[in-house]
């Protein structure tokens, strides 16, 4: 095989290589079952030279945009946005760009595995007819000692394995992913259900806002759905002709959001709930309103000295949330992944209740309710569960749990404990190699299925998935997987596979309302996945809103920290994701905007506290937390507190294929298994030191140092 | 300030020692059939230093230059220290040095000769071959550059099938003419004065040798026809090489001058390359000369201090003119007040790499101006040679400074860059170091080193005459 | 290059006030245009490939910091230096688009066309592409796979703009207001990338063009940049 590839045989390739290939589909991809023929036999839909394409959905996080992907000869060749997906109208991310990168990776699983756990080398492949009476007799065990851990997306198959797990008396699916807890989806739905009565994730209406302050939600790189709401920026910015929206972030460490915001207010972690609480009773004051009394009870100077602000300032940004007509603050990540998190993402929503903006244009809306992700309360009473030998079956898919899981919570050891661990994954990742069983799910692109419930949608959203190219690879959907092992469990459900089991579960959208219809399914099935999905055209939010008594809890002032050896710890996903990221070289490759750093970790730090403390760029530090420590190269970066340092997540890979393994470090390790009141991650209140270790390690940064901070 | 009188003492003294006519060459004169011996003891023998060292020359072109090349060329330009900004380094770099060293023999040669400067006389020769030899090794860097070497004729204007044609707006094609020229007319203007001398060897040889002299000398018999050819033909091509040779380092300054880089486009850069390729050029004939000098037989009585002093005034002068030009060049640059090209300027001096800019400003103006107006130390070979080598390392150090450095802090600060040199890329620079040295070597051993009929001519018209008491050295005109 | 009066003009409008950095063109030019990556060797040492990247420059100090983003990708002048130097012709102006081309296989490699573009958007080919198989599967055929030696840079996605017009002369009708969008434009999560035709005054790149925010990168240099940018940021900008 060569590794190379040069423009002739990328011709052949191109050209009539394909055409001896056999590996490619002789039938639609939107056909129900896949057959392999050789490419001479040009199926009617796909012309040598003419492009055919597809509409799907991305996963590559759980925000689920729609997808339009060009393919040519059975290969999938660019993927761009679907113009007319209600999320994100025709924009992508970088991730989901470089989805054909997971597709093609050289690394993937190409059949099911055997292997002696944990050990590289010792594996052995096997078939898929010795694999599904395994599942089917690991489905017959006693049902509490089942265990389903997932994804957090919202699709078929969570639908599925609920259903499967409702059959079998077993505990529902958990569903867990670094990036939910980065992003503190379950506080930011209990705090909606704790002040305006409803459990939903809120809306934002980030296009029609004038003023916007957003506490740590960094919603135009990772947050919820960062394509929507970086189109909705741009709309705030310029898309009305008379004001331009303003918006302030305060956050200690500037994300790409803080670095967008006109004002960035770097407030010291822990402060936000009372900075929140002193803006409210400031905005209230300021719109002759009587402050609520859990504003009352703060002292607006008091507070803007304990979170770093000049009052003067606190008390300028409160008149501009008071004036405007359309205000709008953000609760998220970074500030509400706290202990006390989910009384500082109260207080946060609660200034949209101050200005009064609950369902108004620029304002806030629920969206569907449904828990958005399994809290990791759950999860560690899952690890509790494994360590008491309470769980005998494991089955892992769509997470990466020993990567992503805080490494104190002991998931690794835990999962030594579970004496059969089946995982679906599509690449040999961390916790895949922990596995008895690799059974590899087709990748997204070769895949059927659909998500719902839409984070950022503004209304009711199907989105549909269908393969773009035959599986390249012995792989097998897991829902049919799934399915045949039920159906030979004796325990069957009423579909045939996932095709029936998809187009089950949308037939009641048929007659929903949607923009378009069908007299049956078949037909509804294939404008269905022309489509992209299914919604309606009118915007559905729930704008009956109304702000709830739910009563604040009492702050504590943030943590103090010994100057120069303590700082607070930053740990913030990039456009990596929860990790799965690191395996595709273009989002390794891609500078990270602020720092325009690549293919490994670093540590942010403040240029004067490194040069207080005697750290060069490129010196690896060890940064020490109570839980744990990593080493990387130090990266000085003006714009983050000084007693504040920040680490990417992401890297630090054991496994994951040649693109991700032994590159940075896994912060993971510096995480507590702390959490809220609303039972997410509380990571962002954690103290670290650093340490030089006397090591050098250049990073690749495509900004030249000298240029751009006179240094050499 | 004592200290001061006291040189200028010794400089007084040093004028007024009574200067011995006989140290000169042309009033040295020894029997014609003797100077043909030496000529010919000089190019016969060699020792086993000279093996060993054309041995080791020999392995040195073909791993350091063709090897490193030919591993460059199968793996990619990745193996230098180019990176973006800086897409031209060590290469262009050296390529314009030797371009420089090109013009010593064109300008000793062609220019004392035409000025009838007569000191030229016995290392004419060896000027010339280093202009031929100098843009030989200087030549394959345009080549050695490229990113796709194997169409390098792309470049080459031929009418062909695919009705492509290049781009005469670019200089580079100029540069690909222009020393293409310089290269065709330097080595006819090397082979003319050097057929008397084939036709001498010719003559006092046997075998295989007398054969190809034979060949060279293209039936030379000496008859006045012959020498009246000869003479017009040297006098025609040594006025015609002149505009020749500044053409062309001045189409290399354009390769600069005319881009819209900042701290390149400036249009003092043609004379200025000029008056440095000037420079370098002719300290490299002395570096030469002391070489031949202390290792060819019955050379030193070819060569003599008065040659180093003659040389060691121009180089004088030319030191002056080249610091004109520098400061002209910053001056205005810094005068015209664009923002990058201050930036530049203030970087050369205290950016990452200023050690090679300051190292430019020593080797350039401070050595020779230091040293030069001693009349001793210019009669010093050994001194001579060592002030010599240190002004090319300062010719070099200042292409470094033009080529890379300049580069590298362009008008976007996020894009700036340092740049390295590589092994790969100091190998081929070495590589064409011994190439250059290999072919001097080998072709001391077989062409005359002195233009020995020019030295007898010269020794012929220079006489000594005694008006009254005094002996006066007189020259007779011979054109 | 003498002007020609052609019916097309390419150009794209960069609103700096909805650009947000996140570098989804980046990756989006790249998997279109078969960019290569180069592994965290070469972007150290800066060979990284990227025919758009975003300059970020920080403003201000702390605690007034903040990182001024300028996505800059080949700026398509009508008046290119890199054009004249290249003694092959490798660099041209294609009359039909009114955009500078690199001809791949007509490229020798010297380099010149990078030293003496302003905006350094000119990438050279250290090294053959390494993309192991069978990720070579995704690559654009309708895009050249540059060998080692040879210079590219952004060409406005010209193999969509060909596209385009192919499919509207089939279809026997005028190109519309945005129906060729380069990868970038396409990709832009904020819409801070237009792209159109600026010969017709109605079309929307043109409208924008004439925003009163806009600038030209390094204007000074007459360069003539078919690529137009609105400033952005500050309290009232615009």
């Amino acid at each position: 095989m060569s590794d190379k590839i040069t423009r002739r045989d990328f011709l052949k390739i191109a050209g009539a290589g394909a055409a001896v290939s056999a590996v490619l589909t002789g039938c639609g991809p939107m056909s129900r079952y896949i057959v392999r023929r050789p490419y001479t036999e040009m199926p009617e839909y796909n012309q040598t030279g003419l492009n055919t394409y597809y509409a799907s959905t991305c996963r590559e996080c759980a925000a689920g945009c729609g997808i339009i992907v060009r393919t040519k000869e059975g290969r999938a060749i660019t993927i761009e946005g679907n113009p007319q997906h209600p999320l994100n109208r025709g924009r992508l991310c970088a991730r989901g760009i470089t989805a054909q990168q997971g597709l093609y990776n050289p690394d993937r699983v190409i059949g099911p595995i055997f292997q002696a756990r944990g050990a590289a080398g010792r594996q052995a492949k096997t078939t898929w007819d010795e694999t599904i009476p395994l599942v089917s007799d690991a489905l017959k065990s006693p049902a509490d000692q089942v265990a389903f851990l997932m994804g957090t997306a919202p699709d078929h198959l969570y639908d599925l394995v609920n259903e499967l797990t409702t059959a079998i008396g077993a505990p529902a699916p958990l569903r867990y992913s670094a990036l939910a807890s980065f992003e503190g989806r379950t506080t930011l739905q209990e705090a909606a259900n704790r002040t305006f009565g409803k459990p939903a994730l809120p809306y934002f209406d980030l296009a029609n806002a004038e003023v916007v302050f957003s506490f740590g939600a960094n919603f135009l790189e990772t947050w919820l759905s960062p394509v929507s709401y970086s189109a909705a920026y741009g709309d705030m910015r310029q898309a009305r002709p008379t004001r331009r929206g303003y918006l302030v972030a305060f956050e200690p460490r500037q994300s790409l959001t803080g670095g967008n915001a006109d004002e960035w207010i770097p407030i010291k972690p822990g402060s936000e709930g009372l900075v929140a609480l002193a803006l409210a009773r400031l905005v209230a004051e300021a719109r002759g309103e009587a402050p609520s009394a859990a504003a009352r009870s703060v002292d607006p100077t008091a507070v803007a000295e304990a979170a770093g602000i000049e009052p003067a300032k606190l008390a300028e940004l409160a008149r501009l949330f008071a004036s405007s007509e359309h205000s709008l603050a953000i609760p998220g990540g970074g500030a509400i992944g706290q202990h006390q998190g989910l009384a500082i993402a109260q207080a946060i929503l609660q200034l949209n209740v101050v200005v009064n903006n609950l369902g108004m244009i620029g304002g806030v809306f629920l969206t569907t309710s449904e828990q958005p992700a399994t809290t990791l309360t759950e999860v560690s009473n899952l690890v509790q569960k494994m360590n008491n030998s309470q769980v005998k079956v494991l089955f892992i898919h769509g997470t990466n749990p020993v990567f992503e899981l805080p490494k104190v919570l002991g998931f690794a050891e835990a999962l030594a404990k579970v004496p059969l661990v089946i995982s679906f994954a599509t690449f040999p990742d961390e916790t895949a190699m922990f596995s008895d069983y690799i059974l590899p799910d087709h990748s997204p692109l070769e895949s059927f299925g659909y998500q719902r419930l839409l984070a950022a949608a503004d209304r009711p959203v199907y989105s549909s998935i269908q393969p773009v190219v035959a599986p390249l690879y012995d792989t097998r959907a897991t829902a049919d997987v799934l399915l045949a092992a039920a159906a030979a469990a004796g325990k069957p459900l009423p579909y045939t596979d996932e095709v029936d089991f998809v187009q089950q579960k949308i037939v009641p959208l048929i007659s929903a309302g949607g923009f378009y219809s069908a007299p049956e399914i078949q037909t509804f099935w294939s404008r269905w996945l022309q489509y992209g999905g299914w919604w309606v055209t009118e915007q559905g939010l729930d704008a009956d809103i109304s702000a709830a008594s739910g009563s604040i809890a009492a702050f504590n002032d943030p943590a103090a920290l010994e100057e120069d050896k303590q700082f607070y710890l930053v740990v913030y996903p990039t456009q990596l994701g929860d990790g799965a990221g690191a395996n595709r070289p273009w989002l390794q490759e891609m500078p990270d905007p602020m720092t325009t750093l690549t293919w490994n970790t670093w540590v942010e730090i403040n240029p004067e506290t490194a040069d207080k403390l005697g750290i060069h760029d490129d010196d690896v530090v060890r940064v020490t937390t109570p839980f744990g420590a990593v080493e990387a190269s130090v990266y000085r970066y003006p714009a983050i507190r000084p007693d504040t340092i920040a680490i990417p997540f992401g890297q630090g890979h054991t496994a994951l294929g040649r693109w991700a393994e032994g590159r940075g470090a896994n912060p993971a390790a510096l995480l507590p298994a702390a959490v809220n009141e609303a039972g997410d991650l509380a990571f962002s209140d954690v103290t670290a030191s650093i340490a030089l270790t006397g090591k050098r390690r250049p990073l690749a940064r495509v900004e030249n140092r000298g240029g751009v901070y006179g240094e050499h | 300030m004592a200290a001061e009188t006291k040189l200028f003492g010794k400089l007084k003294t040093a004028e007024q020692e009574h200067e011995d006519p006989k140290e000169q060459l042309m009033f040295d004169p020894r029997p014609r059939e003797e100077l043909n011996r030496m000529v010919m003891e000089m190019m016969t023998t060699t020792t086993k230093k000279f093996w060993l060292w054309a041995i080791g020359l020999g392995v040195g072109v073909v791993v350091l230059l063709f090897g490193a090349w030919g591993y460059m060329i199968s793996t990619g330009m990745w193996v230098t220290g180019l990176r973006r900004p800086i897409f031209w380094g060590v290469f262009i770099v050296t390529f314009v040095f030797w371009i420089g060293i090109s013009h010593a023999g064109t300008f000793v040669s062609a220019i004392l000769r035409v000025f009838k400067a007569e000191f030229r006389r016995p290392f004419t020769r060896a000027a010339e071959l280093m202009t031929t030899f100098g843009l030989a090794a200087g030549a394959l860097y345009p080549l050695i550059h490229l990113g796709r070497v194997w169409v390098f004729y792309f470049m080459i204007p031929y009418p062909n099938a695919r009705w492509l044609w290049v781009n005469f707006r670019s200089p580079l094609v100029w540069d690909l003419l222009a020393i293409t020229t310089y290269l065709l007319s330097s080595t006819i203007y090397l082979y003319l004065p050097l057929v008397p001398d084939l036709a001498m060897a010719r003559d006092r040889t046997t075998g295989i040798r007398h054969s190809a002299y034979k060949i060279l000398a293209l039936g030379w018999r000496g008859t006045e026809a012959e020498w009246f050819r000869l003479r017009k033909a040297i006098q025609i091509f040594a006025f015609a090489i002149i505009p020749v040779m500044f053409s062309v380092h001045t189409i290399v300054a354009w390769d600069f001058a005319v881009s819209q880089v900042a701290g390149w486009h400036s249009t003092i850069f043609g004379p200025y390359f000029i008056i440095g390729a000037i420079l370098s050029g002719v300290s490299a004939v002395v570096t030469i000369l002391y070489i031949l000098r202390s290792t060819l037989k019955h050379m030193d009585y070819f060569l003599r201090p008065e040659h180093f002093d003659a040389l060691g005034k121009l180089i004088l002068v030319f030191s002056m003119a080249w610091a004109y030009f520098f400061f002209n060049d910053y001056l205005l640059g810094w005068y015209g007040g664009e923002a990058a090209v201050r930036q530049i300027l203030t970087l050369h001096a205290t950016g990452p790499a200023a050690w090679v800019w300051y190292l430019m400003l020593i080797c350039n103006m401070a050595v020779p101006w230091l040293t030069l107006w001693n009349r001793k130390i210019r009669r010093t070979p050994w001194l001579m040679f060592i002030i010599t080598l240190t002004i090319n390392v300062g010719m070099f150090a200042e292409r470094y400074t033009i080529v890379p450095l300049t580069l590298g802090h362009q008008r976007t600060p996020f894009d700036w860059g340092v740049y390295t040199p590589q092994p790969v890329e100091i190998s081929i620079v070495l590589g064409t170091f011994c190439l250059f040295t290999f072919l001097y070597l080998i072709t001391s051993r077989l062409i005359p080193m002195v233009p020995v009929w020019e030295v007898q001519e010269g020794q012929v018209a220079h006489t000594l005459r005694k008006i009254g008491k005094a002996e006066v050295p007189t020259v007779t005109e011979l054109d | 290059m003498a002007e020609v009066s052609i019916a097309e003009k390419w150009g794209l409008v960069v609103d700096q006030d909805r650009c947000t950095g996140c570098n989804a063109c980046v990756v989006a030019c790249s998997m279109e245009n078969n960019v290569p990556f180069t592994g965290e060797d070469n972007v150290a040492f800066g060979r990284g490939t990227y025919w758009i990247y975003n300059k970020r420059m920080w403003e201000g100090e702390y605690p007034r910091v903040a990182p001024a983003f300028q996505p800059v990708m080949c700026q398509q002048c009508g008046s290119a230096p890199c054009e004249p130097v290249c003694p092959t012709f490798a660099a041209v102006h294609s009359e039909e688009e009114q955009i500078n081309l690199q001809v791949y296989i007509r490229c020798i490699g010297t380099r010149y066309c990078a030293n003496n573009c302003p905006y350094h958007a000119r990438q050279f080919n250290f090294q053959d592409p390494d993309i192991p198989e069978p990720m070579n599967s995704y690559l654009n055929p309708d895009v050249t796979v540059r060998s080692k030696g040879v210079m590219e840079k952004c060409t406005f996605c010209v193999q969509r703009i060909v596209g385009g017009r192919q499919t509207a002369s089939a279809e026997d009708r005028p190109l519309r207001d945005g129906e060729v969008t380069p990868a970038c434009v396409a990709a832009c999560p904020s819409g801070a990338l237009v792209f159109g035709d600026l010969s017709d005054p109605n079309s929307r790149v043109s409208q924008m063009a004439q925003n009163e925010r806009q600038y030209k990168l390094m204007d000074e240099l007459g360069t003539k940049p078919k690529v137009t940018y609105l400033k952005g940021g500050g309290r009232n900008g615009g």
